[in-house]
């Protein structure tokens, strides 16, 4: 997908601004264009019905040896000159506060076009369709009334196009489209007591890259009646009991596991302390480097930029490098980190591409891409029947995790007791909690790919000020073995 | 730009559209966003955030469309798009309208410094470049953010209603580290003004080297029960969550919110104040919402007895009352429903945090939280969340030795109900989610709070 002629003309034109000033010695300039549409219904009625488009171009260069950023939403020569001008006295202010110039490696530049393959345009399918296919399961949900209290689905697509020219004689565009779509219940008893179900998983969760063929894929009325019975049902369950229990993660919480104690950890602007203002540090620190014990032998995670589906896939990251896989734990063994250019020449090491910005105004930094675990073999119904005494959990409710990414807690919207191989009964207010790499050591089991599904996380969080990027995981559900389990 | 030009960007928009129902809510805001990390300035930023909302209504079918471009004709285009959009909406019976000309004028706000407006790149690097030499001086390293935003505001509907407001605000947050990566020990310190002038970078800079070398070689206590002062910064946060699950109407609806169905009834300790004041000195908040409403103080708890909740123009008609002046404008992190804008909770007697920690024979000092969650229980409002940037072991009404982050893991509202001192005076801490959002809380001493595990090991 070729950008269009306006664009390139005024990001060649900032680009040429840029190499005017003899002391900026790198320039990135980039033009992003953002349409998206959310739709949702809620008990019975529209509840926000929206459409957007946001588009502006960004330059981000060093000067005098240190870094500028800048941008604009105005599409005109006048403006991106402007932005230009601003991004070059940034960096030679900020010189005066640098000890060291700023280590950028030179490569070539990279020529292309990358798009999403997609079935069905999701921004030709008429409104209409679109609402009837959240209106018929949110009511379904609601059918019989109490104790179900409120219900709810939604959906959302976005399609992005972007172009990134260097001064390195990079040249890419893209265009990626994704969305998503999902569905909740909330149950309330008449002791006050509340229960949420969701489907396909923990609300957020839901993004493809792909067209409108997602809706028929996920296949939100043919669940919503199992749904709805859930949550109802938790509403008389027993709270999880105190313990230490084998506990089996289903494929969408695995995917939140993978998240918050693999990804972010691994994400190397963390580990050498530049997100402390927002998101923390990790205790992944470079000296660990091919020696720590991430995990079992079983455990191995790749950042994976080509994942077909995954949100995390592109043709090129927002430093022009191109889409590739590439482990960051091998057999357990913790061996690499998500990087960019700058972060990953400090350790004498090649980026991994994971650099992306999540709008025309924002700096790109390191972002996770499909972070995924890759399977084994297996069914979950098989890991079950192997399983004695455990507790299945799936769907996330809560989450946390400290500053370093070593202890989390995490909480779920369904927990089965697992005895003697078999689901017994469901579990209320369910949570586990543990410390990442003890946790990810007592890893046993990992299922096939036939259980393993990519889910993607809409709002990840990170950077200051505050950028939302969609990220995806490759999860597989798996066992940990003698994991604190409680209720809340 | 000023605000009387945005809204009359505005009003022409609408004139040009000819849409008998709609409304338009646009911001611009001009941010310098110097980020700094390991005594490096490696993100220094001058950011644009333009956002224009429309809405518009046929026949009680609402529609909304959003762009960034700030023009006469690109807001008349988001009109006639979301207006070719509106017939497919099925009907919304509780639709009351947008906000009419004669809806109440919001109180004038000052709330723009010219300083602040006028920073420049080489303004911030010479007020961080103290701030570096104090830190590398203590032999810690330097991170944290200065971040000066002017920003404009505007509303029009087609029921002649228009407000606009200008505002400026500057931040500044730092964190002395012992290593980078953020092992090893952490001060911290923040300040927020709608003047860049009367930040105290200073301070707060000897107060996060304070804490810094402080809380060198950390030791390290088991899961328990424990006496605990929270500083002002780690009540906010756990404040801002009650909001989040429970404080505004589409939570109170929904049946999530620990308010529903106690309305008039005690909640948590009777000595418990939180209210929505935007009006008060601790507030950054525009002086209207995104409906043009003028926001106003709501009491929400009050003497430990649940108040109400915040209210938009729908969920206002839906509950039979007027909007508090709580429509919610759009985040990518927000949900849809109203919400407090400027949360303040009420001081109590404690001249100092000294004196509340002299109170305490065995416990703990906890100046922030991480990662907060207060999805486990929404209804009793239990949270989790991690211990950051200062955690100290008290003995004897004393602070004696650093303690590694601990998981605490409490219902918020019970644990106020075993609080037993608060002080006076109020830390603003302006919130990462929302322009202008903030919360106003004291430091509180808690009795017996549930520390769920002890330090972490790799």
């Amino acid at each position: 997908m070729a950008a269009p002629a306006k664009a390139r003309d005024l990001c060649s034109a900032a680009l040429r601004r840029a190499q005017q000033h003899p002391d900026v010695s790198h320039v990135e300039v980039r033009w992003l264009s953002e349409q998206s549409e959310r739709l949702r219904v809620r008990d019975g009625a529209p509840d926000g019905i929206s459409s957007g488009r946001s588009a502006g171009f960004s330059v981000r260069l060093i000067a005098g040896g240190a870094w500028g950023f800048a941008c604009t939403a105005e599409g005109s020569e006048p403006a991106v000159s402007r932005m230009v001008s601003e991004a070059v006295a940034i960096a030679r202010a900020s010189a005066r506060l640098s000890d060291r110039p700023v280590r950028f490696p030179a490569r070539a530049g990279e020529v292309g076009e990358y798009s999403t393959p997609l079935e069905i345009d999701p921004f030709a399918v008429p409104l209409e369709t679109k609402l009837a296919d959240l209106s018929t399961p949110e009511a379904e949900l609601r059918r019989g009334g109490a104790p179900i209290h409120s219900a709810e689905a939604w959906m959302h697509w976005t399609q992005v196009d972007k172009l990134l020219m260097t001064s390195e004689g990079t040249d890419v565009s893209q265009r990626l489209v994704y969305g998503g779509v999902g569905m909740s219940a909330i149950a309330v008893g008449s002791d006050g007591r509340m229960q949420r179900r969701s489907f396909p998983g923990f609300p957020g969760s839901e993004g493809v890259q792909g067209g409108y063929e997602i809706v028929a894929r996920t296949g939100l009325s043919a669940a919503a009646s199992r749904i709805r019975a859930e949550a109802i049902e938790l509403l008389g369950a027993d709270p999880c009991p105190e313990g230490v229990r084998d506990v089996v993660l289903g494929s969408n919480q695995m995917a939140l596991q993978i998240h918050e104690s693999c990804g972010h950890p691994t994400e190397l602007d963390r580990a050498l302390g530049a997100e402390i203002s927002l998101a923390g540090g990790s205790f992944l620190q470079p000296s660990d480097l091919g020696k720590l014990r991430y995990g079992s032998e079983i455990v191995t995670l790749t950042a994976d930029s080509i994942a077909p589906t995954g949100l995390g896939t592109f043709g090129w990251d927002d430093e022009g490098l191109s889409a590739r896989k590439a482990p960051l734990v091998e057999g357990g063994i913790f061996v690499d980190y998500l990087s960019s250019r700058e972060t990953a020449a400090a350790l004498g090491r090649e980026s991994t591409a994971t650099v992306r910005a999540d709008g025309w105004n924002r700096v790109p930094m390191i972002r996770m891409v499909n972070v995924s675990l890759e399977p084994r073999a297996g069914t979950l119904e098989e890991l079950v029947a192997d399983t004695a005494d455990g507790i299945l959990f799936d769907v996330n409710q809560s989450w946390s995790i400290d500053d370093l990414r070593l202890n989390f807690q995490f909480s779920c919207e369904l927990a089965w007791e697992i005895k003697r191989g078999k689901r017994v009964r469901l579990l209320r207010d369910a949570r586990y909690t543990g410390m990442t790499p003890r946790f990810w050591q007592s890893c046993d089991a990992i299922c096939g790919p036939e259980e393993a599904r990519i889910w993607g996380l809409m709002l990840c969080g990170k950077g200051d000020p505050i950028q939302s990027m969609a990220v995806a995981h490759g999860a597989p559900p798996g066992r940990f073995r003698q994991v604190e389990v409680g209720h809340t | 730009m000023k605000g009387a030009e945005l809204a009359s960007m505005l009003n022409a928009a609408l004139g040009a559209a000819g849409e008998p129902e709609a409304e338009v809510f646009a911001t611009f805001a001009r941010r310098g966003f110097a980020r700094f990390a390991v005594s490096e300035l490696g993100q220094h930023m001058q950011l644009e955030e333009p956002s224009v909302v429309v809405r518009v209504a046929r026949d009680r079918r609402v529609a909304e469309a959003s762009c960034s471009e700030l023009s006469e004709h690109a807001i008349a285009d988001a009109i006639r798009s979301a207006a070719r959009t509106a017939p497919s909406v099925p009907r919304d019976e509780g639709f009351p309208g947008f906000a009419r000309a004669d809806e109440p004028e919001p109180p004038p706000m000052a709330r723009h410094s010219a300083r602040t407006a006028a920073a420049t790149a080489e303004e911030r690097v010479e007020l961080l470049s103290p701030v570096f030499s104090r830190i590398r001086a203590a032999g810690l390293l330097a991170t944290g953010v200065l971040d000066t935003t002017s920003r404009v505001e505007a509303v029009a509907t087609s029921h002649g209603l228009t407000r606009s407001h200008e505002s400026t605000l500057a931040t500044f947050k730092v964190w002395a580290l012992e290593s980078a990566g953020g092992s090893g020990a952490a001060g911290h310190g923040m300040a927020a003004h709608v003047d860049l002038g009367s930040l105290d970078l200073e301070a707060q800079t000897e107060q996060a080297v304070v804490d810094a070398l402080r809380g060198k070689n950390a030791g390290s206590l088991p899961a328990g029960r424990y006496d605990t002062v929270l500083g002002a910064l780690a009540l906010a946060e756990l404040v801002e969550w009650l909001a989040m699950i429970g404080l505004g109407a589409r939570e109170l609806e929904q049946g999530l919110s620990p308010l529903a169905g106690r309305l008039g009834q005690r909640i948590t300790a009777d000595s418990f104040d939180v209210m929505e004041d935007p009006l008060g000195p601790h507030a950054f908040a525009a002086p209207f919402d995104r409906e043009g409403v003028a926001r106003r103080q709501v009491p929400l708890i009050r003497g430990g007895i649940a108040q109400g909740v915040v209210h938009d123009r729908a969920t206002a008609a839906r509950a039979g009352i007027t909007s508090t002046g709580n429509a919610a404008a759009p985040s990518a992190f927000g949900g849809s429903g109203p919400s407090p804008s400027s949360l303040v909770v009420r001081g109590g007697s404690a001249a100092s945090l000294d004196e509340l920690i002299g109170g305490v024979d065995r416990g703990l000092y906890v100046r922030r939280l991480h990662y907060v969650n207060g999805y486990l229980e929404p209804r009793r409002a239990v949270m989790t969340g991690l211990t950051r940037d200062g955690t100290f072991l008290i003995e004897g009404g004393k602070v004696t030795k650093p303690i590694e982050s601990m998981r605490f893991t409490d219902s918020l509202l019970e644990a106020l109900e075993r609080a037993d001192g608060m002080t006076h005076s109020l830390t603003v801490a302006p919130n990462w989610w929302s322009a202008g959002g903030s919360v106003a809380a004291p430091a509180v001493r808690i009795r017996g709070l549930n520390f769920s595990s002890g330090s972490r090991q790799k």
